[in-house]
């Protein structure tokens, strides 16, 4: 009998930890913006947009879930660097080179600069603060990512 | 008791689940070690993310910088080449690799590739020309290749330049973000190795010639993103190793006309960690010298040859990794098989290329860092 509790037991946590893993690698964006009811159509477009951005240009490196690789990518989902925008719109805007500390972790490997033009770049910062339950009250215009400087 | 085998069965279904979830690595790989015998010394400082590099007969160094910038770095000191054609400076696009034909001193003539946006479309695709340095200036610049249609996606440019010893150039064109579109179609440009005579034309045995609607330069077929080339100097073939998605990066001895898998067969996921497919071979298509799991994101690719400074690594391979910070050295045995695996430079930075110089020295190029040079300590 003892056993079988043993057992029990041993299926419900194994089972929980297989969803657990399943469910951080589910892609699921679009529905958390559509779940948070957010009115603004030029957000949620923005954000459409980004999303396929983040695809061609940020998901190679920083992965699907934006949660990156710990110590060699920085992560997005979660990450003390984005709650200032300006840094990270400067990171898209310009690339990133030296050491940076992200939730308390160092990275040090360089990122390259993008290529992207400023309203692709409010888009995939639209995108990236609203995302992995990521939430902003800012909305990001390309006036603003025009408007900043190295 | 019937009871018990459920549970065992229920648990290893759990514990198979997990495995190929989050355990997804190689199983039986050769163990990469630490070799801690090397250094290096700073030749060029002050580099954003140095692409290319190639040497002249007189010792000075051209260096292409991904923005758009040729570098001549002649006695200490950067001399910025005019003249460079204008590059679509997107993603991992931009004034990629560059090589010097391998009779330079007679003809002068050295080869470039970039992302290009000429044609019709918005976007731009990978392109092969080349041209002659006068002074600081770039003359007698030809297009021999132009891949097509363009595209504004950023990814997988390929581009990396090689020579063999019959008079022809080869360069890779990567699948330009459309995996279900590109590699195994033969009518259709990216996700291909392309060889093309040394003036452009394209060479009557190549595989395809002939073939109603073939790109006829394509030389091999199914490659995701190829951004390391050397030629084996003892065999003359072409070496080419290339990123897979999340996993899968390969190693392969390129043959003619043949097709290397992607995305029909891999042992790469997707990023998203679901599978593409769970299909690793095919008896039509060719399998990988090797293959890490998890990716290095590999850049640069050198045969290390009759070194006097390197013996040991004399016969064998070194790669970049970007993602890791490290140059990766593969030993070959005698049948040209990965015995051995060492981590040379740990944490030195994304490795972008690395080449041996006609002198038998090894340069390696570090984003944001620049030229540096191999030392043993």
């Amino acid at each position: 009998m003892k056993i079988i509790i043993t057992l029990i037991t041993a299926v419900i946590i194994m089972s929980l930890y297989a969803f657990n893993q399943t469910s951080n690698y589910t892609f699921s964006s679009g529905q958390d913006y559509e779940n948070r009811h957010i009115q603004d159509t030029t957000l949620k477009n923005s954000m459409k947009r980004g999303e396929v951005l983040y695809a061609d240009f940020c998901m190679q490196c920083h992965m699907t879930d934006g949660k990156g690789v710990e110590k060699t990518y920085p992560p997005l989902a979660q990450s003390d660097y984005l709650s200032e925008h300006k840094n990270a719109i400067k990171a898209v805007k310009f690339g990133l080179n030296g050491e940076i500390l992200v939730n308390g972790i160092k990275y040090s490997g360089a990122m390259a600069d993008l290529g992207l033009y400023d309203d692709e770049i409010a888009d995939v910062m639209n995108y990236i603060l609203n995302s992995w339950n990521n939430t902003s009250e800012e909305i990001i215009t390309p006036e603003l990512v025009k408007q900043i400087d190295k | 008791m019937k009871l018990k085998i459920l549970f065992l069965l229920i648990i290893t279904s759990g514990l198979a689940i997990y495995a190929q979830d989050i355990d997804h690595h190689k199983n039986e790989d050769i163990p990469i070690t630490d070799n801690n015998n090397y250094t290096y010394e700073t030749v060029v400082d002050e580099l954003s993310v140095p692409w290319g590099l190639e040497f002249l007969p007189d010792g000075s160094l051209l260096i292409t910088e991904q923005k758009g910038t040729l570098i001549h770095f002649i006695n200490g000191k950067k001399q910025i080449i005019e003249g460079v054609p204008e590059v679509y400076f997107r993603g991992q696009g931009g004034l990629l690799d560059i090589k010097i034909h391998p009779d330079y001193v007679n003809n002068g003539w050295i080869y470039i590739t970039f992302s290009s946006t000429e044609g019709a479309e918005k976007g731009g695709n990978t392109s092969l020309m080349r041209a002659r340095l006068d002074g600081n200036k770039l003359i007698d610049k030809q297009v021999l290749y132009k891949a097509s249609p363009n595209t504004t996606k950023g990814q997988h440019w390929g581009s990396r330049i090689a020579f063999d010893n019959e008079g022809h150039v080869f360069f890779s064109a990567g699948q330009r973000g459309e995996r279900d579109v590109n590699p195994q179609d033969i009518t259709r440009d990216n996700g291909k190795i392309y060889r093309l005579n040394n003036d452009g034309s394209i060479p009557k045995d190549n595989p395809f010639v002939g073939i109603p609607n073939a790109k006829e330069a394509i030389w091999s077929y199914g490659h995701r993103n190829p951004q390391g080339m050397d030629v084996n100097p003892k065999t003359g073939t072409v070496w080419v190793h290339e990123h897979g998605p999340r996993g899968g990066d390969e190693i392969n001895i390129i043959k003619k006309g043949a097709n290397y898998g992607w995305p029909v067969i891999t042992y790469g996921i997707n990023y998203s960690g679901t599978e593409i497919t769970e299909e690793r071979s095919r008896s039509d298509m060719q399998q990988p010298l090797y293959y890490w799991i998890p990716s290095i994101a590999p850049s640069g690719l050198a045969f290390i040859h009759d070194t006097v400074q390197f013996q040991e690594l004399n016969g064998n391979i070194l790669v970049g990794s970007l993602k890791y910070n490290y140059l990766e050295a593969l030993y070959l045995d005698e049948n040209d098989k990965v015995i051995k695996r060492e981590k040379l430079l740990a944490d030195v930075g994304r490795v972008r290329n690395v080449k041996q110089a006609p002198d038998g020295n090894i340069f390696i190029s570090v984003e944001g860092k620049g030229i540096l040079k191999l030392v043993k300590k």
